[in-house]
């Protein structure tokens, strides 16, 4: 599929912010109305992002990264009674994704039924790369993985040793990925939490 | 759509954990073998977890999609404008991932663009605090012209100051079925406080130690 090799053939960036603007005014030559308007409107901001340095990386083998934080995102067609299953399931869990806080390295995720629940979009932020994230999934938490994953067409299992080329094969590297604090991992907000409630704690007390 | 009456038809806190548990098992049985034994070994903790499930039970983000906390998630899934794909792909690249408007809204965690089905639909999607109806005005009112920008590269894109914009985008969300946030109670903005408190303490112990 064209759009997973996104990350590998990106343009080298040595654009200058002009040529970048004339790019941009090429490109929405034949855009909607809206949008050539919003262009010229906006084009006091845009021009600060063109000028900034790449904010963007890879995750290694797959998806794109934004400091320490990495997206994931997978489509799986859900196997005959897969949506069902899992949509019980995450509704009896109501939330309480206490696995997901085992593996330490995951900021969100979501499960989303797509396409009359024929496919589950499966997308998540998380720390570092996507080797190592998998690998950590595999390790720490394979039985949840496994009450997931069974409900997707091919899982293999998370102790098959295939799971993560199956999750490869699905995944889509985003064409875009913004995080608000790029060098937040999720250890640090746990560090940052406590010292947080420890200077409160402490002003109570001289105060 | 069937998928987007999940939220109101979630079941009652207050349902017997045997009585999930028994559910589970009613749901499985017709699941593969490795499913089956995926789901006894994880009962003991699954069993506590559903135990614990008011600390951290999943809530409504308003209008459309679910909350954990005080992080909402957003889901998008529309179809590209006739040239829409290559443009916004060529805009996302020359970008970069500076996206100083999503700073300047104040309440987005992150946000994701995926091109899908061979270029003929985009995925987007957001980690956001708080409500639908705010955040959705917070773009309309903070950045307009990056939104249309962007946006103008879906099909039926009526425009951010468009009064048809809510509506647009309600018809192409559909809600998560599953939402998990290691951290619910921490909003953009706490995050940037405690990021502050951190540096001056560290600071601070720099000058205990001198």
């Amino acid at each position: 599929m064209p759009t997973q090799t996104a990350t590998a053939n990106r343009p080298k960036q040595s654009l200058t912010v002009d040529e970048k603007i004339q790019k941009m005014r090429e490109l929405y030559a034949d855009a909607p109305e809206i949008g050539k308007t919003a262009l010229e409107n906006g084009l006091p901001t845009l021009t600060q992002a063109l000028a900034a340095p790449s904010a963007e990386q890879t995750a290694g083998r797959i998806g794109l990264r934004q400091g320490k934080v990495s997206e994931l995102c997978v489509f799986l067609p859900f196997v005959k009674g897969g949506a069902k299953r899992l949509r019980g399931f995450l509704q009896l869990l109501e939330g309480n994704f206490r696995a997901a806080d085992a593996v330490g390295t995951v900021h969100d995720m979501r499960f989303v039924f797509v396409d009359n629940d024929t496919k589950l979009l499966f997308a998540t932020a998380y720390d570092g790369d996507f080797d190592e994230y998998i690998d950590d999934f595999a390790a720490k938490i394979p039985n949840a993985m496994d009450l997931w994953l069974c409900n997707c067409e091919g899982y293999p299992g998370m102790r098959s040793g295939k799971a993560k080329e199956w999750i490869f094969d699905h995944q889509i590297a985003a064409e875009a990925w913004y995080v608000n604090s790029p060098n937040l991992t999720a250890a640090e907000t746990r560090r940052l939490e406590k010292v947080g409630k420890a200077v409160e704690e402490l002003l109570d007390k001289i105060g | 759509m069937a998928t987007q009456t999940a939220t109101p038809t979630k079941p009652k806190q207050d349902s017997a954990v045997e009585q999930k548990i028994q559910e589970l098992r009613t749901l499985f049985a017709d699941a593969p073998e490795m499913a089956k034994t995926g789901l006894e070994h994880a009962l003991p903790s699954l069993m506590s977890q559903a135990a614990e499930a008011q600390a951290s039970e999943t809530e409504s983000a308003g209008r459309i999609g679910i909350r954990q906390g005080t992080v909402s998630e957003l889901t998008v899934i529309a179809p590209f404008a006739p040239g829409g794909a290559k443009r916004l792909r060529a805009v996302l690249r020359l970008l970069n991932g500076n996206f100083s408007g999503g700073r300047k809204v104040g309440t987005l965690h992150n946000m994701r663009f995926v091109f899908v089905d061979n270029d003929t639909r985009f995925l987007f999607a957001t980690a956001y605090d708080g409500q639908w109806d705010p955040y959705i005005d917070d773009f309309a009112t903070k950045i307009p012209d990056e939104m249309d920008v962007i946006f103008s590269a879906f099909e039926g894109w009526p425009g951010i100051h468009s009064p048809k914009v809510k509506d647009w985008i309600v018809k192409h969300q559909i809600p998560a079925e599953g939402w998990y946030v290691a951290h619910p109670d921490l909003s953009v903005a706490e995050a940037g406080r405690l990021k502050h408190i951190g540096k001056a303490v560290d600071e601070f112990l720099d000058k205990l130690n001198e």
